[in-house]
């Protein structure tokens, strides 16, 4: 732990009318922050739309699932490599977890938590036992039970987390040893700016109503939205990264896939209504030696555009506060770089902060090039 | 606790949009006190200097801690669910007899929970300690091993994070270092009026307080978090706000608080 190598990913992006993450009135959720109401996008909704992302990023090997099938995957690997039947490769599937303490649920197949566990952990269990699978199969329950004890299976589920059980973190509360500490922390988005709620009023006209023989509509109703230009920070570790994953090329691996699938995924809620899909105005990426660097504070006033702009304005005030944060503490970054979508002003503008201005996919080599120097001291 | 000779005095400005201290909490309702908790401010020091999970706290948790609400923020709730990645029914909270835990009967495929955050808040924590601890402290803040959060996971602090090491009292320290609020916060707060001062009101590490909190963590070791209590109370300080006096030249005069506020009689 002698580095504290952190790398912060900044974003804005704006949404138009929208209601990508709702609370349970179905309105958008809000925080107050510099005394005004901000739009808010919860952490936890973005790092599930960044999951969903990873789905088809990841080599199939790499991706975790959050799965009860644990079992149930083992005993179909098992069949597929050895000469067992379903029913023998399911019994062996499940003995196999036993010493771990992931209990066999009720459902034949079921183990009993939610796994956060990665399809290479699974082969790797099953490269334990698929060698001596008849031997083992042969065995009464007691004599089975013993063989297993002696298997690490237990370390297989600690090492080599996948990708997303790295960035994301596990906890299964009753067996320590599967817990896994998230390297990613990843903020609520909230608006630059202020928002009002606005309610969008619909009535809903039955077609088929014949003759207008029912004057009346055949539903009604309200949607919150709002618009907003969201600022987004999310930190990774790479020490905590590098721990959890182990190899250095899985390290840059999931950072640079994170920081790909961070900045394009969205929440999908009300979608079809909305579509309102979006790419960030400007990713910025920032790589430090001693801490991460929240940039919020950019916001506390909230920006103000009378004749648009609101995204250009927030860039800028962005860049100012990473100025000021670097001048204050004297603390340069070691990596910096940033990809756009502004004017030549504000591009001149961010290059005194962010480094230089480059497209997202050098903005992603230049980071690996970076963080490579790291991994192999 | 010791001799203001052999203390320093961590100084810490807790302040994002959202924060959250929880104090017993436990499953779908996670609840937040109004200000930072003693097991959140150890939680995030322990984060800073790199201790794993299960580490002696003690050095910690022996420093007196005081808090100074520079802006008190207001409630926020936040609807949360929780379901499986796969569409699966998730599983009962309880486990049985066998320590296994059965899946939802009829099945239920989300968890409803309710996170409350303090949003826009403000404050000033002063940790008292040796100067060597308090040092090393104030170094491992400044470049944490893991990263900080005030509370919880998704409330990354805004900088700067670390007011100062005064060698002082710990009251002293808190009373000595300027308001925290935003613009808006100071505006809301003097509500037009221009006093020279500002009362913030402080809870403090005291054993002859006259409140306990459950917050004293003994481990944060996954199997066995347990909390012991401590006694606080509560008292206000005057921070200058940096309008001029009204008339420097009478002397004496203690300075009125903004504005009516019962809660003052109440030492609040």
């Amino acid at each position: 732990m002698a580095q504290h190598v952190r790398i912060d990913i900044h974003i804005l992006q704006t949404v138009p009318p929208a209601n990508l993450n709702r609370d349970d009135q179905g309105n958008p959720k809000e925080a107050v922050y510099g005394g005004v109401r901000r739009s808010r996008v919860s952490s936890q909704a973005w790092k599930r739309a960044a999951r969903m992302r990873f789905e088809d990023r990841i080599p199939k090997q790499d991706l975790g699932t959050r799965t009860r099938k644990v079992a149930a995957e083992l005993a179909k690997r098992l069949k597929a490599r050895t000469s067992l039947d379903s029913e023998k490769a399911a019994r062996l599937g499940t003995a196999v977890l036993a010493p771990v303490g992931i209990a066999a649920g009720k459902k034949a197949g079921n183990t009993a938590y939610l796994l956060f566990v990665g399809n290479r952990q699974l082969d790797a269990v099953v490269d334990l036992v698929a060698d001596r699978a008849d031997e083992l199969a042969a065995l009464d329950d007691q004599a089975l039970e013993k063989a297993m004890k002696d298997l690490p299976v237990a370390d297989q589920f600690t090492q080599n987390h996948p990708i997303d059980v790295a960035l994301f973190g596990r906890m299964v509360a009753d067996i320590p040893a599967l817990n896994v500490d998230a390297a990613a922390q990843v903020a609520h988005a909230i608006s630059t700016h202020a928002v009002e709620a606005e309610f969008d009023y619909y009535t809903a006209v039955d077609d088929a109503n014949e003759n207008d023989a029912d004057p009346a509509a055949g539903m009604i109703g309200s949607i919150g939205f709002n618009s907003a230009t969201l600022y987004r920070y999310a930190s990774i570790g790479l020490d905590q990264l590098h721990h959890n994953l182990g190899e250095p090329d899985a390290v840059l691996e999931a950072i640079d896939i994170f920081v790909d699938s961070f900045a394009r995924s969205m929440p999908t809620g009300y979608g079809n209504s909305f579509a309102h899909r979006t790419l960030p105005s400007l990713v910025a990426v920032v790589v430090r030696e001693d801490q991460p660097v929240n940039l919020v504070s950019a916001f506390e006033n909230p920006i103000s555009a009378p004749r648009g702009g609101i995204a250009e304005r927030s860039a800028r005030a962005l860049a100012e506060e990473q100025r000021r944060s670097i001048e204050m503490w004297g603390d340069k970054p070691a990596h910096a770089a940033f990809a756009h979508a502004f004017g030549p002003e504000t591009e001149k503008d961010l290059e005194t902060a962010f480094g230089a201005a480059v497209t997202i996919t050098e903005l992603r080599q230049g980071l690996l090039e970076q963080l490579r120097g790291y991994l192999s001291r | 606790m010791t001799a203001s000779t052999d203390t320093s005095i961590l100084l810490l400005r807790l302040a994002a949009p959202l924060q959250s201290w929880g104090e017993n909490s436990k499953f779908n309702r996670r609840e937040t006190r109004t200000e930072p908790t003693k097991s959140g401010v150890v939680g995030l020091l322990a984060a800073a200097l790199g201790l794993e999970r299960g580490a002696d706290l003690s050095t910690l948790t022996g420093l007196a801690m005081g808090v100074r609400t520079d802006q008190p923020g207001t409630l926020l709730r936040d609807f949360h669910t929780v379901s499986d990645y796969r569409g699966q029914p998730l599983k009962q909270s309880g486990v049985n007899a066998k320590g296994i835990q059965r899946p939802t009967t009829p099945a239920k495929y989300t968890h409803v929970t309710h996170r409350y955050y303090l949003q826009d808040a403000a404050f000033l924590v002063g940790l008292a300690g040796p100067p060597d601890t308090v040092r090393e402290l104030a170094a491992a803040v400044k470049r944490p091993a893991f990263p900080l959060a005030l509370g919880r996971r998704s409330c990354p602090p805004t900088q700067p994070i670390l007011a100062g090491t005064p060698a002082s009292e710990l009251l002293t320290a808190l009373s000595s270092h300027p308001w925290q609020a935003n613009t808006a916060a100071r505006a809301g707060h003097l509500r037009g009026t221009k006093p020279a001062f500002v009362h913030l009101p402080v809870t403090i590490d005291d054993p002859a307080g006259g409140e306990t909190r459950q917050d004293v963590p003994i481990t944060f070791g996954l199997h066995d978090r347990r909390y012991m209590q401590r006694r606080v109370r509560h008292t206000t300080v005057q921070i200058p706000t940096g309008f001029p006096e009204p008339d420097a030249a009478e002397t004496g005069s203690s300075v009125p608080p903004v504005g009516h506020d019962p809660f003052s009689l109440l030492d609040w």
